[in-house]
């Protein structure tokens, strides 16, 4: 009986948990792909609302690296900065990188390339971010490298719980990128190395209002030129269109 | 042991209902005590920084003048912004002027957070925040319960509640004061209402805030800042602010400012950092991506960049919400100690009980008086002994004859009076100052129920209810015939129409009223209240109209007409006529908030009697 009793227990608590988890759980079945289980919807077109660090973002200057927690050798490099030599060997789109280019003033469309692949253009440098859910895929080593996505949903945590267990639903996007090609962080080259790695958090605000807000938190460390990682956030608001898309090219200053 | 298994059993079998169920059930509020979340959601507990990853040198109490890019700041605001000096300051009540929400994220001190649980029940009853810098004070009540009336006071951390929306804390504030967007200049109004959502991944807390404010910005400013979490817990918590800082000599009706299209160091951070000024003057527009576009014409730019450091286009109503109640219904608000609002009938009505009969400064425009008397008679058991008129207008006193009806003045009946007055001691006793007995009297006909009991200069003093109470007459503000009335244990004034939170002070010349005698009247105020902790709390102030303040908003106000009188005073050293000073809108940044184009007391009827009480100065003046 006191057996019988306790594997009862387990079996409940066990369904407890089951019942908990929520969105995107499988049925039964294969766990749901990526673009299945997401716990917020990401595509459409979005603008980039330039309210932090606006001198930095708008009017980049030579030399002007506040807030960066840059290395002696990172200030070096920025100082030695010589935008003509990045126009005249044809380098625009250095500051148009993973690393930078979700703090380029701009629009974004954000679309379901596959099942296992978000894809997020720029207008601004035109610029082409994947983020890959499945293992397989691009190895990187260009302006955008390598970025792994996975959904962080919120769980149960592990303490004892009831009543949902704490399972609140929703969660974040996370993305790591790494094996990029060196670029700049600003527009005035602040400089990034090739051993940068990019962890970022993508959040879904809502507003009483229907305005909708993606939020992103972005940690950028790099051992070359940072002495610290450098951590930031910038976020869009969603548009019902495409107004506003205008794909520019890449520019140095 | 079979009690035991059937017990765990049991217990599983709770959970699973619970589950199934979707959640344990938590009343709403009006129906029993709310008591918020069984589960918290993230916890945010804990001690942070405030990390200057971005935005690098713009914390709390920084950030160069005319460094407004990315703010969608509105005309007038910029115009304030442009108008105000770093050493404003200096000025006594804005020394230890408190942080607003969402500005308070961006101090450097320490920020700490942590979580109120009802003992018994664990269940999360509010988030506390406390803030090192200017010691900011906040509780982000999670119970559901509501907000304040409109007519309660006002703090700078403001009124906030929260809930968990997933994994985000979202907390809504109202009640804020009026504070910074950012602290060089560009104002966050009192009408602002803010949303901050707190999300966290490990150990960094990323805010994301969205300001509405109708006065001062022209759409909601979004904006994320960011807080990490520190290992070891700091042990600077404190940040002691004193306004004891003295320039000796000055008046105090000094308030620094620069006129309007004189501030010498507008152009100094654009040229600078080598940006254009225009997009350094801030406004919607330097939010979005396409202002790159707009500034490659750069004459263009220059030019309309200029046109925004003077006063332009029409003028502005006030945006920020009348906090009257206008439901026909009387609404009593507990001010503090044995001081009441009832608020509803024109101008606010003040009721001081206790165990003798009640003391009401104002009646109200008497058009519900019939509700107001049954409402003090719930705070008051003793009938109504004194009536104070602030002033003889008709919405102060229209209630004068119905409250003094139901009321009685043990102190007379017995007394010498007595044998003077049949009817002494029957009805209230109404004081005021001798010329409001005056004009009410002088009016055709005469107005119903004038002060019986009158003073002229010096102050009347009662010792009521246990509480010394004073009355003091204020020469040549709003008329010739004002008073103020302190609640000495209390710590309650009454200031009438000498200040008011919801238009500009109804200066009445052909009464006697002068700009002159009103920011006096607003000094004395200043004289006798004392702030609690960072210009919030301590005195608190009942005014004629609008919402309970206290020391903090009758600064502003006075600085407000100092400054707006020192335009004045510059256009008539020009020789500007009145049509050429109103041209100029001399009141253009504060019109959002106190303006009016139509009704019974206009902008334009304002800097008119700001023109005449300078052309004409009253004699009291002098």
């Amino acid at each position: 009986m006191k057996r019988s009793g306790l594997v009862v227990l387990i079996v409940l608590i066990l369904s407890i948990k089951g019942h908990a988890q929520g969105r995107g759980g499988a049925q039964g079945g294969r766990p749901p792909t990526p673009k299945a289980g997401a716990p917020f919807d990401m595509t459409g077109y979005w603008v980039s609302i330039v309210t932090e660090d606006w001198r930095w973002r708008m009017f980049p200057n030579k030399g002007d690296y506040g807030g960066i927690p840059l290395n002696p050798e990172g200030r070096r490099t920025a100082d030695a900065w010589d935008p003509a030599k990045d126009e005249a060997a044809g380098e625009q789109c250095k500051s148009y990188g993973a690393p930078s280019i979700m703090r380029v003033p701009g629009r974004l469309q954000i679309t379901w390339q596959d099942d296992q692949t978000l894809k997020i253009e720029t207008d601004a440098g035109r610029q082409i971010r994947l983020f890959r859910f499945a293992a397989e895929g691009s190895k990187g080593g260009d302006l955008q490298g390598l970025s792994r996505a996975e959904w962080e949903l919120n769980g149960p945590g592990l303490g004892f719980a009831i009543a949902g267990g704490g399972v609140r639903g929703g969660g974040s996007l996370k993305v790591t990128t790494t094996n990029v090609r060196p670029g700049y962080l600003r527009r005035n080259g602040v400089p990034y190395s090739a051993n940068a790695k990019m962890t970022e958090y993508f959040d879904l605000v809502k507003e009483t209002n229907g305005d909708t807000y993606l939020v992103l938190t972005s940690t950028v460390e790099d051992p070359t030129y940072l002495a610290q990682p450098w951590i930031t956030a910038v976020h869009f608001k969603k548009q019902a269109d495409a107004s506003g898309w205008n794909p520019t090219a890449c520019v140095v200053r | 042991m079979r009690t035991i298994t059937f017990s765990i059993v049991l217990v599983a079998l709770f959970a699973f209902s619970i589950t199934f169920f979707g959640q344990v059930s938590t009343p709403s509020p009006g129906i029993g005590i709310p008591l918020g979340p069984l589960v918290s959601g993230t916890d945010f507990s804990g001690s942070y920084r405030w990390l200057n990853h971005q935005d690098a040198g713009l914390f709390t109490a920084a950030g160069d003048i005319a460094d407004w890019g990315g703010i969608p700041l509105n005309d007038a605001a910029r115009l304030y912004a442009l108008s105000w000096p770093a050493s404003r300051q200096t000025v006594k009540q804005q020394q230890c002027m408190g942080y607003v929400p969402p500005y308070t994220w961006m101090s450097p001190g320490n920020h700490r957070i942590w979580e109120e649980r009802d003992p018994a029940t664990q269940r999360l009853v509010a988030i506390h925040y406390w803030g090192q810098i200017a010691q900011v004070d906040r509780t982000i009540y999670m119970d559901g319960r509501p907000h304040p009336p409109a007519y309660a006071p006002h703090t700078f951390p403001g009124f906030s509640t929260g809930k968990f929306e997933e994994n985000i804390l979202t907390i809504t504030t109202t009640h804020i004061k009026r504070g910074w967007i950012r602290a060089n200049g560009v104002p966050q109004s009192d009408a602002a209402t803010v949303t901050e959502h707190l999300i966290r991944h490990g150990d960094v807390v990323t805010v994301f805030s969205v300001v509405n404010d109708p006065v001062y910005l022209s759409e909601p400013m979004s904006k994320t800042s960011i807080v990490v979490r520190q290992a070891i817990a700091p042990d600077a918590w404190l940040y002691a602010c004193d306004d004891s800082e003295q320039i000796l000599g000055r008046k105090n009706d000094y308030v620094p400012s620069h006129l309007f299209g004189q501030n010498p160091f507008a152009r100094e951070y654009a040229e600078k950092n080598k940006l254009s000024l225009l997009g350094a003057f801030g406004g919607r527009e330097t939010i979005y991506p396409e202002f790159l576009g707009a500034v490659k014409d750069t004459a263009a730019a220059e030019a309309a960049a200029k046109a925004k450091m003077l006063p332009s286009g029409p003028q502005q109503n006030s945006r920020a919400p009348d906090p009257t109640p206008n439901d026909g219904n009387i609404h009593v608000f507990h001010v503090t100690g044995s001081v009441y609002l009832l608020a509803g009938d024109g101008a606010n009505i003040a009721v001081q009980v206790g165990a003798q009969g009640a003391i009401v400064v104002d009646t109200g425009a008497g058009k519900l008086s019939e509700k107001v008397i049954p409402e003090i008679a719930k705070l008051s058991t003793k009938p109504i002994q004194f009536i104070v008129n602030t002033s003889f207008h008709s919405d102060h006193v229209g209630g004068n004859k119905k409250l003094q009806a139901v009321g009685a003045d043990p102190s007379l009946t017995g007394s010498f009076f007595s044998n003077q007055f049949a009817d002494a001691g029957q009805g209230a006793t109404i004081l005021g100052q001798q010329n409001v007995q005056t004009r009410m009297q002088e009016q055709k006909p005469p107005m119903e129920a004038p002060p019986s009991d009158t003073y002229l200069e010096d102050r009347r003093r009662k010792y009521h209810n246990e509480e010394a109470v004073e009355i003091f007459p204020m020469p040549n503000a709003i008329t010739d015939g004002d008073s103020v009335v302190h609640f000495r244990r209390s710590d309650v004034i009454v200031t009438g129409d000498i200040f008011t939170t919801t238009q500009y002070p109804f200066i009445d010349l052909k009464n006697g009223g002068s700009l002159q005698g009103e920011i006096r009247a607003l000094n004395f105020i200043l004289d006798r209240t004392v702030y609690r902790n960072d210009e919030d709390g301590g005195t608190l102030i009942i005014p004629g109209h609008g919402r309970v303040t206290n020391e903090w908003e009758v600064a502003e106000y006075r600085d407000m007409l100092v400054i707006i009188r020192d335009r004045v005073q510059a256009m008539l050293k020009n020789g500007a006529s009145l049509e050429q000073v109103k041209a100029a809108r001399p009141t253009a940044d504060f019109d959002p908030r106190f303006g009016a184009t139509t009704g019974p007391w206009t902008t334009d009827a304002f800097i008119e009697a700001v023109y005449v009480s300078l052309k004409n100065p009253p004699r009291s003046a002098n």
